[in-house]
């Protein structure tokens, strides 16, 4: 119990928004932008990930607790806060830990003009919400919690393990408008999630009419968890053995599942940009190696009624825990269902207005950042918006960026964000183009880098692709 | 040109990757995490009746009834770990015009006694019935003794009885599980 405590409350910290990546949004010198908007403006003519080195994403976080809350160096006890942070916290606060890693991406420019883009990546995504009744009901137990309903509805977790296969279109339209949309295909390797829970646990002091002294009642319970791909595992001997069988799921071995994407880029005037997308807009259909567990219903626990039947020496008396065992699994049975089941992908949305100035002029022959033509700003500034949709609601962020070009082969972005984890989040992203090989590496929550116990949230993009502007 | 991105890359990595550090922590205190949940729990209740304390059928008193039932969660390993203290609750409710022994014997999977408790209840009046309240503590090596039980025999005597004895004989128990992990 001590060690899961531990294991939950180190992953807190190792592990911004999940899945935002607002430096890497709108920087079209880095062509990962184009996951992100598939609308995006596109310079290059062609591009190569370098394979498993294209993007590398990891992202983790916690909204209302960081490891130093926790672990901080004093003279307090560890647990006075741990018991303080747990009644600081909301049911709406969350864990959250995304990563993924690029296989294959690569793109050209057609002659069509069309600049076709596709790949594969792999991705893990959790979330789950803080069931704070359930943990005050571990922590404290129920002695000064008479007549209080712990809700069992809070609990609310996802969790996804997945192969995304990709293929998109991008084309400048008019002089001032770009769109592009992505076609996914999910290979699901193991997905679980328990959401829509109901119920409430009370323990009321009888009256003189109850049977016993206390009334522990389960009322409404629907508490479920669905998972695919596991039943499968459940059976397998070894780690060995589990990790091959979920790498066959992540070539079309598991659940299916589609999606897409889809943005613009629209040049409002020379000066102002303004860009959209929607990204996973989709679902995964879990219909093989299914398997959810359910509990539903009420039951009261009185305890154990002794009956003294007139018993003959040697005879045994009633099985009354058997008994009460047996009860308890009638009122509130926990059914094993292999219904199928329709998962969405938590879709995002995001968007962003810029503002450019400065012009940007190139020095030496090529106009390497610019073989699309269009005047290229030194300085941009601009506001970007980003939401996810999770079990609970969307959570969304903000974020006001600087972009510059400081060299023909180097560029960079800061950002600084307001999410729900913090209000000082400052990131910072460097392209740099050597030769042919772009490199990028953008990170978040600069401000608590000095410190990462301190960071409620970390987020890590880096990645290197090679770049091809000749005709 | 290159030795300047070349240094503004490794500047850029060294302040990500370098100074990126996590202080004024100490993960020891991990060793120190103890739950500490105080759980109230229903055990057992009856409601004993005068005539159970006569045979009817050969016109004798039966001077003492038991009963027993497993309390199988008591010695479970991960309780036998956990448990610093339990303390019993036992409320009376006698209306029966005698007084009563009652005794708690904790059996263990193997038939052995590991632990007793047990009280005397007031005299009731049919009327007007009395209650009698009684607590055991359970802590320290008495709770090694408690928890390789997974058995309670109760057994309620009485001193005398007769075919015309009336009332009953109430009881209402819980315990109070101090746990630590």
């Amino acid at each position: 119990m001590r060690n899961l405590f531990t294991f939950i409350l180190s992953l807190v910290g190792f592990f911004a928004i999940s899945q935002n990546k607002q430096i890497l949004y709108g920087f079209d010198d880095i062509p990962q932008s184009l996951m992100l908007n598939p609308g995006s403006k596109v310079s290059q003519n062609k591009h190569y990930g370098i394979p498993f080195l294209s993007q590398i994403h990891f992202n983790g976080g916690s909204s209302g607790v960081s490891v130093y809350d926790i672990f901080k160096d004093g003279n307090d006890n560890i647990n006075d806060r741990i018991t303080q942070k747990l009644f600081e916290m909301k049911n709406t606060d969350f864990f959250t830990a995304t990563q993924q890693l690029e296989l294959i991406n690569f793109g050209w420019r057609a002659r069509n003009e069309i600049y076709f883009s596709g790949g594969i990546y792999q991705e893990f995504d959790f979330i789950a919400y803080f069931p704070k009744d359930l943990a005050i009901l571990a922590w404290e137990g129920n002695r000064d919690y008479l007549d209080y309903q712990f809700d069992l509805g809070e609990i609310s977790t996802t969790g996804d393990f997945l192969t995304v296969y990709h293929f998109g279109l991008n084309k400048q339209i008019t002089d001032k408008l770009t769109v592009g949309a992505r076609l996914k295909l999910y290979s699901s390797m193991f997905s679980y999630r328990s959401v829509n829970n109901s119920g409430t646990f009370t323990t009321r002091l009888g009256s003189e009419s109850s049977e016993n002294i206390y009334e522990h009642s389960i009322e409404n319970a629907d508490v479920s968890v669905e998972t695919s791909g596991y039943v499968s595992l459940r059976d397998l001997d070894g780690a060995s053995q589990v990790t091959s069988e979920i790498l066959g799921r992540a070539f079309f071995g598991g659940n299916i599942g589609v999606g897409v994407d889809f943005g613009f880029t629209y040049n409002i005037n020379n000066a102002w940009t303004l860009t959209a997308s929607a990204l996973d807009v989709g679902a995964i259909f879990h219909t093989k190696d299914v398997e959810s567990y359910r509990a539903h219903g009420d039951y009261t626990l009185d305890g154990i009624n002794l009956i003294f039947p007139p018993l003959s020496e040697g005879d045994p008396t009633f099985p009354y825990y058997d008994d009460l065992e047996d009860e308890i699994e009638r009122e509130i049975p926990i059914d094993t269902l292999n219904n199928s089941y329709t998962q969405f992908r938590p879709a995002k949305i995001n968007a962003g207005i810029s503002y450019g100035f400065g012009r940007f002029s190139v020095s030496g022959e090529c106009d390497c950042m610019n073989m699309g033509g269009d005047e290229l700003h030194k300085h941009n500034v601009g506001l970007q918006f980003y939401s996810i949709f999770r079990p609970k609601g969307p959570q969304m962020a903000g974020t006001l960026f600087y972009h510059r070009r400081i060299t023909d082969y180097l560029s960079a972005k800061a950002t600084y964000t307001v999410d729900s984890y913090s209000s000082s989040n400052v990131g910072l992203g460097v392209s740099a183009a050597l030769g042919n090989v772009n490199l990028y590496i953008a990170a978040d929550n600069l401000l608590r880098y000095s410190n990462l116990a301190k960071a409620k949230s970390v987020s890590l993009q880096l990645g290197l692709n090679i770049i091809i502007d000749e005709e | 040109m290159n030795k300047t991105i070349f240094h503004s890359i490794f500047m850029v990595c060294v302040c990500l990757l370098i100074s990126a550090c996590v202080k004024d922590t100490d993960f020891d205190q991990a060793e120190d995490i103890a739950l500490t949940p105080i759980v109230e729990l229903d055990l057992i209740y009856f409601n004993l009746r005068a005539d159970q304390f006569y045979d009817t059928i050969n016109s004798n008193p039966v001077l003492t009834v038991t009963d027993t039932t497993e309390i199988k969660f008591l010695d479970d390993s991960s309780l036998q770990e956990s448990l610093k203290r339990a303390e019993f609750y036992f409320k009376f409710t006698n209306s029966i015009p005698r007084d009563f022994q009652v005794d708690f014997q904790f059996l263990s999977e193997t038939n052995d006694t590991t632990y007793v408790a047990g009280t005397s209840v007031s005299e009731g009046i049919p009327t007007a019935p009395i209650i009698t309240e009684y607590k055991e503590v359970v802590e320290g090596d008495d709770i090694l003794r408690l928890t390789q039980s997974n058995r309670v025999v109760v057994s309620v005597t009485i001193p005398s009885s007769d075919e015309n004895l009336e009332g009953t004989l109430n009881l209402k128990s819980k315990t109070t599980y101090f746990l630590e992990y």
